[in-house]
């Protein structure tokens, strides 16, 4: 590999791990809020791909020939990584809690709503006025206030960017307020209409 | 010899402990990252100070959790609130080795601050000065996120830290100010803090 074309890599892998890392914590606190096995097993799934990605990164950053002058720098990517994959275990440990069948009690989820506002997640239908869009044309944000934090496509999991062309089948995990979640479930299912109609 | 702070149990719910560990440290990952690409001291200086606080926060949870147990019910129920607790913790000690790749004088790769630079946003540390005009005054009538497109994320005043303060908080002579937005909007209110501007434009 070229070298400028390992560094592009790297770095790529490096906004990789910081995002997932960060989605790990979206979805491991949504799992305790809805004491759901399926949301907390997904915080599992994105550790494994954070091991793998992490390990690979490490070896992409080794495998450089590393001048003196730059190793300080090399050295604090490296940690960057280490971070991340900290922050991936602390999610993996609350979404544990959900895996190991303890309800979560009242004060946990009380926490959890009132610091941060609630996550849902939709079936993205084919009559849907999302299918085929990017999340930009989409506008989901403006139409319905929320975020969309995760597409899970088949097995996959992606990360959107505003490019992301989101697909007929496609789950959206999101978050932003409650008032939002309808809109949301409107727009991903085949209510065309309704679309702009929420906004009058 | 390193000496840290004695912890006494102080009578704090539970709920209220858990969400301030939750809020600082997740302030706490945003300022860490945002001091490593900015190579800014006094970020990653504050970020060294509030993991001390959630060190504390955490001591406080756990006393709490022990005496609301009455039972073995109760215990299975709470431990998972002191698992929760413990991960920000965790977070919060992700964040501070951010940070301590600023204060060793590591360094990222510059190149990896570029890639970065999506976050626009950049955020700022500063300290106010007694004769800024932003003293005594409600965050309400300073309508920064108006004026300059800056948004206070976080006060932290003798030891207490306010994440993302009401509209109705006063600011304080002496107030560590942590604060967002566009780098041009940023430096107009670090001068403003810092009572070099003493007029708040819109």
């Amino acid at each position: 590999m070229a070298t400028e074309e390992s560094f592009k890599r790297i770095i790529d892998m490096l906004v990789e791990l910081k995002d997932t890392s960060e989605l790990m914590m979206d979805l491991a606190y949504s799992s305790i809020l809805y004491n759901s096995k399926e949301l907390a097993q997904e915080v599992h799934v994105l550790e494994e791909h954070m091991d793998n990605l992490h390990t690979e990164f490490e070896l992409l950053v080794l495998a450089r020939c590393i001048k003196p002058e730059e190793s300080k720098h090399f050295l604090g990517l490296i940690r960057l990584g280490v971070v991340t994959e900290k922050i991936a275990d602390a999610a993996a440990q609350i979404a544990d809690v959900v895996l190991r069948g303890l309800e979560p009690h009242p004060v946990l989820k009380l926490a959890i709503k009132e610091a941060e506002e609630t996550v849902t997640h939709v079936h993205v239908s084919e009559k849907s006025a999302l299918a085929g869009k990017s999340l930009q044309e989409a506008q989901v944000h403006e139409e319905t206030g929320m975020w969309v934090l995760a597409v899970k496509r088949g097995d996959k999991w992606i990360r959107p960017k505003p490019d992301t062309i989101i697909e007929a089948g496609d789950l959206l995990i999101a978050s932003g307020y409650t008032e939002g979640e309808e809109d949301l479930k409107k727009l991903a299912s085949n209510e065309r209409h309704k679309h702009h109609e929420s906004k009058l | 010899m390193t000496r840290l702070e004695k912890i006494k149990y102080k009578p704090v719910p539970v709920r209220e402990l858990l969400i301030k560990m939750k809020d600082l440290s997740e302030l706490m990952i945003d300022l860490a990252y945002s001091a490593a690409l900015f190579n800014s001291r006094p970020l990653a200086e504050e970020v060294i100070e509030l993991e001390k606080q959630v060190d504390t926060l955490a001591y406080q949870l756990d006393m709490s959790a022990m005496l609301a147990a009455r039972d073995a019910k109760d215990a299975e129920s709470l431990v998972g609130v002191t698992v929760v607790a413990a991960a920000t913790d965790k977070i919060s000690d992700a964040a501070g080795d951010i940070a301590t790749i600023v204060l060793r004088e590591i360094g990222i790769h510059p190149i990896v601050i570029k890639a970065f630079k999506k976050m626009e946003e950049q955020l700022t540390k500063v300290e106010t000065k007694p004769n800024s005009v932003l003293v005594g005054k409600r965050l309400a009538e300073l309508e920064l996120a108006a004026k300059m497109g800056v948004d206070i994320i976080a006060i932290r005043r003798d030891k207490e830290c306010i994440v993302n303060p009401k509209e109705n908080e006063m600011i304080k002579k002496g107030d560590i100010i942590t604060a967002r937005g566009a780098p041009r909007g940023v430096e107009g209110f670090e001068k403003l803090a810092e009572g070099i501007v003493q007029k708040l434009e819109s």
